[in-house]
């Protein structure tokens, strides 16, 4: 999200715009299902408004070893809140001796996405697999709603490639058709938005685990440039 | 009559009795007084060796040079340091509770504090307050997982990377590093490289100057060069300003006299020097 | 008042944004007057925001052989202002053959600032030169063309902090002794120098060096110096 909130009571207005704002995820991020499991992804910008502040951020965050969720909007607001969850998943897989369900810690992210709504900016893609339900897709965007797709793509540079995604989607890809799906749709973002930008970085996680891979700026597929 | 009242020991945290009142204040053209800020320079990398932390030396009130040669390198543990940009009481408060909590950590563990640990317990502290606390900070230590660089942003983001920096000259900084920096650099390489990156903040940000800071964390020790370099040196006036005797107007003059009561003569025994 | 309440900028997360025609460029002025010269100084540091534009951009302008003006605020009103006023004093020499005296260029500084009373030159005016008779004289001006005849005055970025010091040393106030002779050459550039030297420990947008023009009966004499750089 490229939404940022000034902080007026502690830093002076006549410094310029990367030094006030708050640090942002002006993001691309995306996931899969697929038979078996999902493929999540990620650009890698972290702004402050002009500024790139981190060039190469991992936004794919992990919860548990088979979900991991993908981060958009405020650094600070996602980070805190990954961190909360992942506490509570950790304690919830030790009290029930198995590993929780995605659609458990889609649960938790939504709740606290609900009740902070009015201090938070956070837009959260929560995926991954588990034994009764496979590979899974939670979309929990700003106001703190929880839905399940079959795909999902969120930040400030999703906006762009709604089209590209609803046109190219097809039921019961398989793995290597979803990487590929992942990486085209974020390499389109990317070169539009101009706050999504570096590598991309993807993950595949399946009953053995996640897999990440990251692709380098210069060999992301390219399309018209103009 | 002794007072017999009891001393009331303030509660902890911050108190926000005055909030009501510097509002209203505001409202009627009162704005609060500014804090002294260190627009800064502040950057950190990891090198062959273990971590190196640098900083300028200039604090700030608005355009006025507050402190010329201010302390931007805190200590947070004995393998962790960590240099602060952003309003200085925080920094200074922030980084003083953040070292007692650390040590008193590593007494309850009996182990070396991570860098991890310190970096949780700051944005942790930082999300809690939402940026009201302005303190932007690199931390920078060495622990038993290897060296760590980390920045950690007033409202409570952290990134850990191989080089950072913060601070309004942070991207003079980061011009350097960006083009310098290296995976295993020799110590004197690094010392170099942190010189150049901080010299970049002290010549082309204003609210940046003075002189370099370095810190060097090794698994052996922490060194802290202060100054490394002096990169300005203090220009030399030319006249002298001491005023000549008398120059202070005399508006009236009273002499009230000691009157004399008694006098007493006391001789004193002589003391033989002592050569023991 | 519904509009006041929609303006109302304390709402959280909540930010206005205006632009102003207006900008801050920095930089420092300080002139001093004898009896048969006019001494007047400018640092070299321009400045936008945190940044700094320029090392030596001199704000001192020599209008004719004996009178220069020094101009500080707004960089894009110092160049518009300051072609304008050589503009007009070309025209009143080519209608009276001669060239205006320092007197003269100080009404006119005058009457070109309040002409634009309610879009003023965002700029402080030093005026330093001598008058008809040969003696060193200066004026210093407002925005909106305030005049003022000094014997010696600080002006821009740090004049509020110089003025004390000059006051003092050149003025010799609050000190016992009364009224003094009229300063010195040496002395002149000995106290200019060390006020720049002063400002530019305190004063994060002065710096780099100082332009230093003297006007005697012989013409005007340039100096340079150079100041701490951070």
């Amino acid at each position: 999200m490229a939404c940022m909130m000034s902080n007026m009571s502690t830093l002076d207005a006549l410094s310029p715009d990367w030094l006030t704002s708050e640090h942002s995820t002006g993001t691309s991020i995306m996931a899969v299902e697929f038979d078996g499991g999902v493929v999540i992804g990620a650009d890698s910008r972290t702004s402050t408004g002009a500024y790139v502040a981190n060039r190469v951020t991992d936004k794919l965050t992990k919860i548990t070893n088979h979900i991991y969720c993908c981060r958009s909007g405020s650094a600070a607001d996602t980070q805190a809140i990954a961190d909360i969850v992942n506490y509570h998943l950790e304690f919830h897989e030790v009290q029930l001796g198995e590993a929780p369900l995605v659609k458990t810690a889609a649960s938790v992210f939504q709740e606290l996405c609900y009740n902070y709504r009015d201090q938070l900016t956070a837009g959260i893609i929560c995926a991954g697999w588990d034994r009764r339900h496979g590979g899974q897709v939670f979309n929990i965007p700003l106001g703190g709603m929880c839905v399940r797709q079959p795909f999902a793509i969120g930040g400030s540079g999703s906006t762009y490639v709604f089209g590209f995604v609803d046109s190219n989607f097809k039921q019961g890809m398989n793995q290597d058709e979803c990487v590929q799906f992942v990486l085209k749709t974020l390499a389109l973002a990317m070169s539009r938005d101009g706050s999504s930008g570096g590598v991309v970085r993807l993950g595949i996680i399946t009953e053995d685990g996640i897999e990440r891979r990251t692709v380098l700026g210069n060999e992301l597929p390219r399309f018209y440039e103009g | 009559m002794a007072s017999t009242k009891v001393v009331n020991i303030p509660k902890g945290g911050f108190s926000f009795e005055n909030c009501q009142r510097n509002n209203f204040m505001a409202k009627q053209g009162f704005p609060a007084p500014k804090a002294v800020k260190t627009g800064t320079t502040i950057a950190g990398f990891i090198f062959k060796d273990g971590v190196i932390l640098g900083a300028d030396t200039r604090a700030t009130e608005g355009n006025i040079v507050a402190d010329k040669n201010c302390f931007k390198l805190h200590y947070m543990a004995p393998n962790i340091y960590c240099a602060g940009a952003g309003t200085a009481a925080d920094l200074e408060m922030t980084t003083l509770q953040m070292s007692s909590q650390l040590e008193l950590h590593r007494l309850n563990t009996g182990r070396q504090v991570k860098v991890a640990t310190a970096t949780r317990l700051l944005k942790q502290m930082l999300f809690r307050y939402q940026g009201h606390i302005g303190a932007a900070l690199v931390l920078g230590g060495i622990d038993s997982s290897g060296p760590h660089v980390c920045c950690i942003y007033p409202h409570g983001s952290t990134d850990s990377l191989p080089f950072v920096a913060m601070g309004s000259g942070s991207l003079a900084a980061m011009a350097f590093l960006e083009s310098g920096w290296k995976p295993d650099m020799e110590l004197a390489e690094a010392k170099v490289l942190m010189r150049n990156a901080i010299c970049g903040g002290i010549f082309n940000d204003l609210m940046s100057g003075s002189h370099v800071d370095l810190c060097i964390i090794t698994r052996e020790k922490a060194e802290m060069i202060r100054p490394f370099e002096v990169a300005n040196v203090k220009g030399e006036r030319q006249g002298s300003y001491r005023y000549p005797l008398g120059c202070t107007a005399t508006l009236s003059t009273r002499v009230i006299p000691i009157e004399i009561e008694s006098t007493v003569v006391r001789p004193v025994a002589e003391e033989s020097m002592d050569t023991a | 008042m519904f509009g006041q309440a929609i303006l109302n900028d304390n709402l959280p997360g909540a930010k206005q944004h205006h632009w102003s025609p207006y900008t801050d460029n920095g930089g420092t002025i300080v002139a001093v007057a004898g009896d048969d010269f006019a001494i007047i100084a400018s640092d070299t540091r321009l400045i936008q925001g945190y940044s700094i534009l320029s090392r030596e951009q001199t704000k001192l302008f020599k209008l004719s052989e004996q009178t220069v003006l020094g101009v500080s605020g707004c960089w894009c009103d110092v160049l518009t202002f300051t072609r304008t006023l050589e503009a007009r004093m070309k025209m009143y020499l080519h209608e009276h053959l001669k060239p205006m005296s320092t007197p003269a260029v100080a009404q006119l500084v005058s009457t070109m600032l309040y002409h634009k009373r309610f879009f003023p030159y965002y700029v402080s005016n030093i005026v330093a030169g001598l008058d008809q008779d040969g003696k060193g004289t200066l004026y210093s001006y407002d925005p909106v063309g305030h005049c003022e005849k000094n014997r010696y005055r600080a002006g821009g970025a740090a004049g509020a902090m110089l003025q004390p010091l000059l006051d003092n040393q050149v003025g010799l106030k609050n000190m016992k002794g009364g009224v003094l002779p009229d300063i010195t050459k040496e002395k002149a550039l000995m106290v200019i120098k060390d006020s720049f030297i002063s400002a530019a420990e305190r004063d994060t947008s002065t710096g780099d060096g100082v332009i230093i023009n003297i006007i005697t009966k012989s013409g005007v004499e340039v100096m340079h110096f150079p100041l701490r750089k951070d």
